[in-house]
């Protein structure tokens, strides 16, 4: 059996599968994006309130591996506030708290190091601080954190496979499944392989390319 | 009021010196990092369509002034008058700062790295009947080769001309100077005399640190040395 026959013949479990590791996807990026993106923004503004905290959240987490944290949130945790809650969701939450905190780190870098005099030079010209956010600060903090941003999300995508561990029915798991019946691991893991290489490979040429593009501009310090 | 200096044309154009009386005023300016003292009740003026010229050795304080006197940092004590606007300090409170009446280039220009020079000259311009000032400013600095380039595409010499622009169209009435001469060949040091020449004559008011003893000589009104402090 090739891997193409295999793909067709369990078509439905793997469009099932990567269905579940997209939605996943989308609700963590989603997720980082707009919570990490905020929180970033807060840690750089309000320092006193917001810095101090996320900061310690994010060093901590960054000690844990995701699968501690994850074995944690489904069973202990669950366990103590005696409570059930679909592995899914489990799952979603555990890899968007893992994303918010490091997009967040991401952000408040990328407004850290933009250098003060370029909001100073705005200032001196009379630009409003709407226009200097919209204009300067915002698309400085893009050109900082885009590609570090990118390579944080496609390893979330890859940290979705941990998800199977706790029976979300994702791609991997569905895969090993369809291993369970026909046994066919070659075919089967190297067809997943290039699942992921067809989505990891454009997202972090896309990184690397923004890197490269976007590299010389704080070159004027 | 057009922008027919002369860089580029040779015919003279006589401006306006009206408003002689506006200047800015430091009064007793004092201002400290830790225990270094580094102006000590400092007095200034800079009048409109006059140059001072600021000199010393580095950490002489030079700097230090040029930032009390444009409101970029708080002095510790003393008075800045804008004109007729007055800011006591100690002054905790935030105020509103004369931007961009007052205005600053700096040594290392700060271009905006993601505009082209074009965007970076008239991101600040608030009316968008704006096309003929630039025309003209484009036209004086000689700047139509480069204008649409990003800055890291721009020689030194022209981003500087770019970052003069940059102030300029926004008809500022006083403009602050940070060593912009310091990286500059001597052709380039020239221009900027020129162009320096050009704005007293159009009645602004200058504030101009540098290291090069001619260039105080030809462009300062007042020439003030500032020592090593403390």
């Amino acid at each position: 059996m090739s891997i193409l026959e295999i793909i067709i013949q369990y078509r439905e479990g793997f469009a099932q599968g990567l269905l579940v590791t997209l939605e996943l996807c989308l609700i963590i990026w989603l997720s980082g994006l707009v919570i990490g993106g905020l929180l970033g923004w807060l840690s750089s503004r309000y320092k006193l309130y917001f810095d101090a905290p996320i900061r310690l959240i994010a060093f901590t987490l960054s000690g844990i591996p995701v699968l501690v944290f994850l074995f944690w949130l489904h069973y202990p945790l669950q366990s103590l506030l005696q409570i059930q809650i679909n592995p899914f969701i489990t799952a979603t939450l555990t890899l968007s708290i893992i994303n918010i905190f490091s997009v967040s780190d991401i952000v408040r870098n990328g407004i850290k190091d933009i250098p003060k005099q370029f909001i100073e030079t705005a200032d001196v010209c009379g630009i409003s601080h709407k226009k200097r956010f919209w204009k300067i600060e915002l698309p400085l903090i893009f050109r900082h954190a885009i590609s570090p941003f990118i390579i944080v999300q496609v390893n979330m995508l890859h940290m979705t496979l941990f998800a199977s561990l706790i029976s979300v029915d994702e791609i991997f798991r569905v895969a090993q499944r369809v291993n369970s019946i026909i046994y066919k691991p070659v075919e089967i893991y190297t067809a997943l392989g290039i699942f992921f290489l067809m989505i990891s490979l454009p997202l972090n040429g896309l990184a690397l390319w923004f890197k490269h593009k976007y590299a010389r501009d704080f070159s004027e310090k | 009021m057009g922008w027919h200096y002369g860089l580029n044309i040779n015919t003279p154009v006589i401006f306006p010196r009206n408003n002689r009386d506006n200047m800015i005023k430091g009064i007793n300016i004092s201002k400290s990092f830790g225990n270094k003292k580094v102006l000590n009740k400092v007095n200034i003026k800079i009048k409109q369509g006059e140059a001072v010229v600021v000199m010393g050795p580095s950490g002489s304080g030079k700097t230090t002034l040029l930032r009390s006197l444009a409101l970029l940092d708080k002095p510790d004590s003393g008075k800045v008058v804008v004109d007729d606007k007055e800011f006591v300090f100690p002054n905790d409170s935030d105020f509103k700062k004369p931007y961009p009446k007052v205005t600053v280039v700096y040594q290392q220009l700060f271009l905006w790295p993601h505009l082209t020079n074009r965007e970076n000259i008239t991101l600040a311009v608030e009316n968008t009947d704006y096309a003929t000032q630039l025309d003209e400013l484009i036209d004086y600095l000689g700047m139509g080769k480069f204008i649409d380039n990003y800055p890291n595409q721009s020689s030194v010499g022209q981003k500087q001309r770019v970052a003069i622009a940059r102030a300029l169209i926004l008809n500022p009435k006083y403009i602050f100077f940070d060593e912009i001469t310091s990286a500059l060949d001597e052709k380039q040091v020239n221009n900027i005399i020129k162009i320096i020449d050009d704005l007293k004559r159009k009645n602004i008011g200058i504030f101009f640190i540098t290291h090069h003893n001619h260039v105080a000589e030809k462009i300062g009104d007042s020439i003030i040395h500032m020592n090593e402090t403390e």
